[in-house]
């Protein structure tokens, strides 16, 4: 009889199969854990019963691994010993049990809360547990201090709320022919779950011959596999949307039926800048046909009645249809005008135009389950890149009007909003609002705190009614506090799930004073980073494969809940993130109110059978199994052997859930909200009312620059950061599996310029160079791509990390993000959004200086890679 | 028999190396050590630069010269086409390793075992179930996830890519994938002058 | 086949020429060793020079075993080197060098240590012919050895540098033109005088001088007008790299211009010296330097043709 020799590869061997979902960025592509039967994790698949990433799986997903055996994870709960803090500086961590970990860390946090509890600083952002998150709810706090989320979605978040009712948007790649990326790599790179809309875009253009066009001023890999790059000067995408508007609204190839019926285009705006009512305040439209005002729900007018342009007078005032208002601003954002800001050939701008326009089909249908719907395959999708400027709003404004332009919001082949997480099966994001248009909802996240002077936010969220977090004004607040009422100065931190010391905006080194400024700093985390290095208790959490979880974060084309459930017991004296809080929470006296926190933020009341209990600690378990119920109804079991519930998109939730309503084409809050802003300051004698920035809140998008342009001529550059897939939406370069394939990627391994740029610098590939912004500096290595705008320096993430106590981390020059302003000038005053660019220049150094000379630097790793010695490490 | 073969998509592939990570994953592979590579190539002059990412394995030649020059016999080719080496045999001369023109070859040097994927002599878990299959010295390469194949499933790479750009599967059956691939789209193995007859293709 | 420009990458995801650094430094000292202890074994032979012979042999037996074992990734196995002369150069090769060491030992006990004599053989026909077989193959496998290294670097159509014909020409050039340099010195008296056929010694070296420039210079020729991949690895050694300087002024200056001078002067101790020195750095060198310049090819381009 033959002996079965026992297999070598990790997928065979004798062991079994579980049904997760990934960690390792911060969506939710459902996988399966092989764990064989001494206990290892030894391979991690995507599942291919789950139809959203259909079995497939990212670099950083296939790497979940090495991140669980990652030896310098934390293995107990940590002291600090040394009180001297500092990114280099040794804690001289004790091991402590959690007995005294949360002694300690209660102990601290009550004494905060007893006194003010403002002066508890959070950052806990974690997408796939809200429930984490939102903990400071529990005792009022709407502090934060992270800024996952605000670079690449702080206005971006907040307009897709007003236009979609939703946190996030998609291309519809099931049906679209005309895919435009500016500014983002969904379908190719970033964004929506990666792997999964990679596997629908390339099906889309490979089976459908789908047409793609990216605008960027980088060669990305949305670019470089588009049919056409499209190179932008930094910072004036917006500008070149409102060009290829003014095309569609010149050349009359606009959705007028769309803009009509669906939208509050023909809405007669008056002198004021709000709409024009009547003494009900119902809002006025023109009738063509009657030449006269009538009512916006008038039935005897039809709809292809209604004007979209000219100037009128009603009750005695002049008005315009919205449509006309946007049609002043446009009429005047010729493409030879925009190619001035942009350096996008006129040319081209109208040629994408009407090669858009024309894509889209106006007037096409098509019927999906029943219903018959409006046929628009063209889409112009946008994201960090090209959204994260100080006129944010505005900005991602344009890009919605050339969506609007052609009627493809939300329909088969065009733009689409995407909800985070829709908690049942039939929760219909749709609101209705005043005057048959939708509810806006720009605080996806969550209620924001009202106005208040002086503010209960130290990061001035009180301001920022329309916001999401601008996370980098409690800087600005910390360095003049007086200036801004602030009368309370946080001195706690809790910190969970962020590593906000590699993430914020302005020079690390002010932002080490702010850290050294606190009396206490609690982190939970997994491995060490540039965060922990600054903890005065650490306590480690569970890994995603040690622990439970149920999520559905923003799948573009899918829904429904996706089971994370232990692969094996926890390898370290470790504790779940629920466990922690609740146990922290029940030692504060605050226990209750957090449980009903997280009953609002997951939505239990709708099934009040599923509400948490006062009194009682609920583990990371069973707030997984009730996120389940509440989806479908299934218990856990059903969960654990099927591992998601995930579907196609329900086409009645996906496609034109308002129809019926109309949609936010001139958005009025903007005119009414700092109205009344501007109010409440004044009233309550807020001293920095007048430098509000007011001029940023405007109804539809302009052609004002953004104020990186207006920086000194001295900064010639325009410095940019990217990441790809290997490295964004999560910390990844700490695993040994991905630092092999990241700094032997020619884009992530200089500071990158056009050829003909770093000649003109006086530079050569391999130059040390020290780049300067206005706020700050960095140190790197240059190389030459002709893959870059000549006004670009592109900086890959890559070269952002600090050296901390972890192994495969290395130093860099500098983290980019050092470079970036963080003043209320270069913040979008509607939004909070920050300013993303900056401009910089260059200085050729002979050799680095003196700090980092110490130590490995990833250049040395590049070194190494590109000149192998030994036999092995090829 | 078949005769397992592999077409790479290049219209589809976004170089973002999972594949590479998937097969370190299953193959347990030591730090820096690659079987499969997914390589970019840019071209171009601004504004028209361009980019193409390019994968790459062992071509399993039908004519070898990895197996030609191997003094040991450790090189060898199964019946279904696959190019194997029994680390049983590998003397860890490195003769296949100079004469394969796609240097597609791996030395597995002692000191990788004992450095580990991170460093620092900790050897974690994982490696430690994994590392037990290699004999430390000899070269080694990728087999088309030969045991996974024998099992029916597709190599560890072809299943994770997001966007099916590896396409795997029996040359001589003409209504497989990778057949069907090359004849609409005009296949073409890397290198042919080398006179190695690859059994991998690509297609645009 | 290539034909635009490509980078030299490294073990860099980019594609591009990536260096071949599977046989390195101890497997470049392999081949130098085995090539010039041959080399000074059949000049030796060709002279007389016991000395010369036992060194020679000494030279292959040992320090090529020895960098062998040092590269092979598992030594204990290195026996199966032989398992495939059909095939495989390395096999060829391994089965040549015992045959050349055995024979060569075995020669030089019995022929010129007098072990014959001793056996009462030396004036036997058995005894004769026993020691012309034993010299036969000890010559021809010497030969062997000295160019079957080149025939293995030549072997495959991966390193476009090393894929020429005239590698093993160079091997048996530079060999035995190194051989007689190490012998001269070895043994200043073996070779004063014309030997057999052979002219005197330095006359010899001089000639197996001649010969190596125009093979070397015939190599690089046939690299310049080669694949881009040969062109590539010859821009290393004369144009830009770390190699440079090594190529011009050890291989060409010290190992060929500096020996063809001192040829033509008169012979003295110290010249002879100088020249053996500046012999073996070059040669030493040129044989380190075809292993570091060796490129793998690009592997596939997708660049549109403009």
């Amino acid at each position: 009889m033959a002996t079965v020799r026992e297999h070598v590869q990790n997928s065979l061997k004798k062991g079994k199969w579980i049904r997760s979902t990934c960690k390792m960025c911060l969506h939710s592509c459902g996988t399966i854990v092989h764990v064989t039967d001494d206990g290892i994790i030894n391979k991690v698949e995507g599942d291919p019963t789950n139809p959203s990433n259909n079995g497939k799986l990212c670099p950083k997903g296939n790497s979940a691994i090495m991140r669980h055996y990652d030896p310098n994870r934390i293995k107990q709960p940590l002291k600090r010993t040394n009180p001297e803090k500092g990114p280099n500086v040794d804690p001289k961590w004790e091991p402590i049990s959690w007995d005294e970990a949360y002694d300690i860390v209660a102990r601290e946090l009550k004494k905060a809360l007893d006194d003010d509890p403002r002066k508890i600083l959070p950052s806990l952002e974690h997408f796939q547990k809200m429930n984490v998150w939102n903990w400071p709810l529990a005792f009022g706090n709407q502090n934060s201090f992270q800024s996952g989320g605000t670079m690449c979605g702080g206005a971006y978040h907040p307009m897709n709320g007003y236009i979609h009712a939703a946190f996030a948007v998609a291309n519809d790649a099931l049906h679209c022919n005309y895919w435009i990326n500016d500014g983002t790599g969904d379908g190719f790179s970033s964004h929506l779950h990666a792997a999964a809309q990679a596997n629908w875009v390339a099906d889309a253009r490979i089976k459908r011959g789908m047409r793609c066009v990216t605008i960027e001023p980088r060669l990305s890999t949305s670019a470089a596999k588009s049919e056409e790059w499209i190179p932008i000067r930094p910072a004036t995408d917006r500008h070149f949307a409102l060009g290829l508007c003014h095309v569609m609204v010149t050349e009359g190839l606009c959705d007028y039926r769309f803009l009509r019926k669906d939208t509050n285009a023909p809405y007669l705006v008056g002198p004021d800048g709000t709409f024009v009512r009547n003494a009900d305040g119902k809002i006025y439209v023109w009738d063509t046909e009657s030449n006269s005002a009538r009512l916006w729900d008038d039935p005897t007018v039809g709809v292809d009645r209604l004007a979209l342009e000219g100037t009128f007078q009603v009750e005695g005032k002049e008005c315009k249809p919205a449509f006309q208002k946007f049609r002043d601003i446009v009429d005047k954002c010729t493409p030879e005008e925009m190619e001035k800001v942009t350096t996008v050939p006129a040319a081209t701008t109208r040629r994408i135009a009407r090669e858009f326009a024309r894509a889209a089909t106006i007037g096409a249908t098509i019927d999906i389950d029943g219903r018959t719907l409006p046929l628009r395959p063209a889409a112009y999708n946008y994201y960090r890149g090209a959204q994260g400027h100080k006129h944010g709003f505005q900005t991602n404004h344009a890009f919605k009007m050339v969506n609007f332009m052609v009627g493809n919001i939300d329909t088969p082949g065009g733009l689409c909003g995407v909800t985070l997480d829709d908690q049942w099966i039939d929760k219909n994001r749709i609101i209705p609002g005043e005057n048959g248009m939708i509810l806006p909802q720009p605080h996806q996240l969550g209620p924001l705190p009202p106005f208040q002077y002086p503010p209960s936010t130290y990061h001035l969220l009180n301001y920022f009614p329309v916001g999401l977090h601008p996370p980098h004004l409690n800087l600005v607040v910390f360095e003049n506090p007086e200036k801004y009422g602030v009368d309370f100065k946080p001195d706690v931190m809790v910190i969970g799930h962020s590593n906000p010391l590699w993430a914020m905006q302005g020079p690390r080194e002010k932002w080490f004073e702010f850290m050294r400024s606190m009396r206490f700093i609690v982190v939970c985390d997994i491995i060490p980073t540039e965060t922990t290095m600054w903890a005065d208790v650490i306590l480690p959490s569970h890994d995603a494969l040690e622990s439970w979880n149920m999520t559905m974060i923003e799948p573009p084309h899918t829904e429904g809940m996706c089971l994370r459930q232990p692969v094996v017991e926890p390898l370290y004296d470790t504790r779940s993130e629920e466990d922690i809080m609740s146990e922290l929470s029940e030692r504060l006296g605050i226990l209750d109110a957090y449980n009903e926190v997280i009953n609002i933020v997951s939505g239990f009341h709708h099934k009040p059978e599923l509400l948490l209990q006062p009194g009682r600690k609920y583990t990371d378990r069973e707030i997984a199994e009730r996120k389940g119920l509440l989806w479908n109804d299934k218990p856990l079991d059903w969960y654990i052997e099927h591992g998601h519930a995930v579907t196609h998109r329900r086409s009645d939730k996906f496609y034109r859930p308002w129809e019926g309503m109309r949609l936010h084409f001139y958005i009025e809050d903007m005119v009414t909200i700092p109205r009344d802003l501007k109010a409440k300051m004044e009233e309550a004698g807020v001293p920095f009312r007048n430098e509000w920035c007011w001029d940023d809140y405007q109804p539809l998008p302009t052609a004002v620059l953004d104020p990186v342009h207006s920086e000194p001529p001295e900064y010639d550059l325009y410095g940019i950061f990217f990441k790809e897939i290997q490295i964004n939406f999560g910390e990844s370069l700490s695993n040994p599996w991905i630092k092999d394939i990241v700094y032997r990627d020619p884009v992530h391994i200089a500071l990158i310029l056009n050829p003909k740029t770093l000649e003109k610098q006086g530079l050569k590939s391999g130059d040390i160079v020290r780049v300067d912004s206005p706020t700050g500096r960095i140190y790197g290595r240059v190389g030459a791509s002709e893959g870059m705008h000549p006004d670009a320096l592109g900086v890959s993430n890559s070269l952002s990390r600090i050296k901390v106590r972890h192994a495969t981390v290395a130093h860099a020059g500098g983290h980019f993000n050092d470079l970036l302003p963080y003043d209320l000038g270069n913040t979008d005053a509607v939004t909070g959004q920050p300013e993303t660019v900056c401009k910089v220049k260059l200085t050729k150094l002979d050799d680095w200086p003196e700090p980092l000379k110490q130590g490995l630097l990833v250049y040395d790793i590049v070194d190494e890679y590109q000149r192998p010695g030994k036999v092995g490490s090829h | 028999m078949a005769r397992y073969g592999m077409v790479f998509d290049i219209r589809r592939c976004i170089g973002c190396n999972a594949c590479v990570v998937a097969c370190k994953q299953e193959n347990s592979l030591p730090d820096g050590v690659f079987f499969t590579r997914t390589l970019s190539e840019d071209y171009g002059v601004y504004p028209n630069a361009g980019r193409v990412y390019i994968p790459t394995l062992c071509n399993h030649c039908e004519d070898a010269p990895c197996e030609k020059v191997c003094p040991s016999g450790a090189t060898y080719t199964r019946e279904d086409g696959i190019v194997m080496v029994n680390d049983a045999l590998c003397i860890g001369c490195n003769s296949c390793a100079v004469a394969c023109p796609y240097d597609q070859r791996t030395s597995l040097g002692k000191d990788l075992f004992e450095k580990g994927l991170f460093g620092q002599g900790k050897i974690t878990d994982f490696e430690k179930q994994g590392y037990t299959r290699f004999t430390p010295g000899t070269v080694s390469k990728c087999d088309f996830c030969s045991e996974r194949v024998d099992s029916g499933l597709d190599p560890a790479c072809v299943v994770t890519c997001p966007t099916d750009a590896r396409i795997f599967g029996d040359l001589d059956d003409p209504e497989s994938k990778p057949s069907k691939l090359i004849k609409e789209r005009g296949g073409r193995p890397p290198m042919p002058e080398k006179n190695t007859r690859p059994k991998v293709y690509y297609v645009t | 086949m290539a034909t635009r420009d490509f980078p030299i990458v490294g073990d860099s995801l980019a594609l591009g020429y990536r260096f071949q650094r599977h046989w390195n430094q101890s497997m470049a000292n392999a081949f130098f060793c085995g090539e010039l202890g041959a080399g000074v074994f059949l000049a030796a032979f060709l002279y007389g020079s016991v000395i010369g012979m036992i060194v020679g042999v000494l030279i292959t037996a040992i320090l090529k075993t020895y960098f062998h074992l040092s590269h092979m990734g598992v030594p204990e196995r290195s026996w199966r080197a032989i398992l495939r002369p059909d095939r495989s150069w390395i096999s060829r090769g391994a089965i040549s060098i015992v045959f050349f060491t055995g024979a060569a030992i075995l020669y030089i006990v019995l022929g010129r240590l007098g072990l014959l004599g001793w056996l009462g053989l030396a004036d036997s026909a058995f005894g004769q012919g026993l020691l012309w077989l034993v010299q036969l193959v000890a010559v021809v496998f010497a030969m062997v050895v000295m160019v079957y290294h080149g025939f293995a670097i030549a072997d495959s159509s991966s390193i476009a540098f090393w894929n020429t014909g005239l590698m093993p020409v160079s091997s048996f050039s530079y060999s035995f033109f190194s051989g007689l340099v190490v012998t001269m010195n070895l043994d200043p008296r073996a070779g004063a005088e014309a030997v057999g056929m052979m002219p005197p010694i330095h006359s010899a070296a001089l000639i197996a001088l001649v010969l190596t420039i125009i093979v070397l210079a015939a190599m690089l020729q046939a690299a310049n007008r080669g694949a881009p991949g040969a062109r590539k690895s010859l821009g290393l050694l004369l144009r830009e790299g770390p190699y440079v300087k090594a190529f011009y002024g050890l291989v060409v200056l010290a190992g060929l211009v500096l020996p063809f001078v001192l040829l033509f002067a008169p012979s003295s101790r110290i010249s002879d010296v100088l020249i053996l020195v500046g012999v073996l750095a070059g040669y030493y060198t040129f044989r380190s330097l075809v292993f570091k310049v060796g490129l793998y090819d690009p592997i596939i381009s997708f660049a549109p043709e403009s």
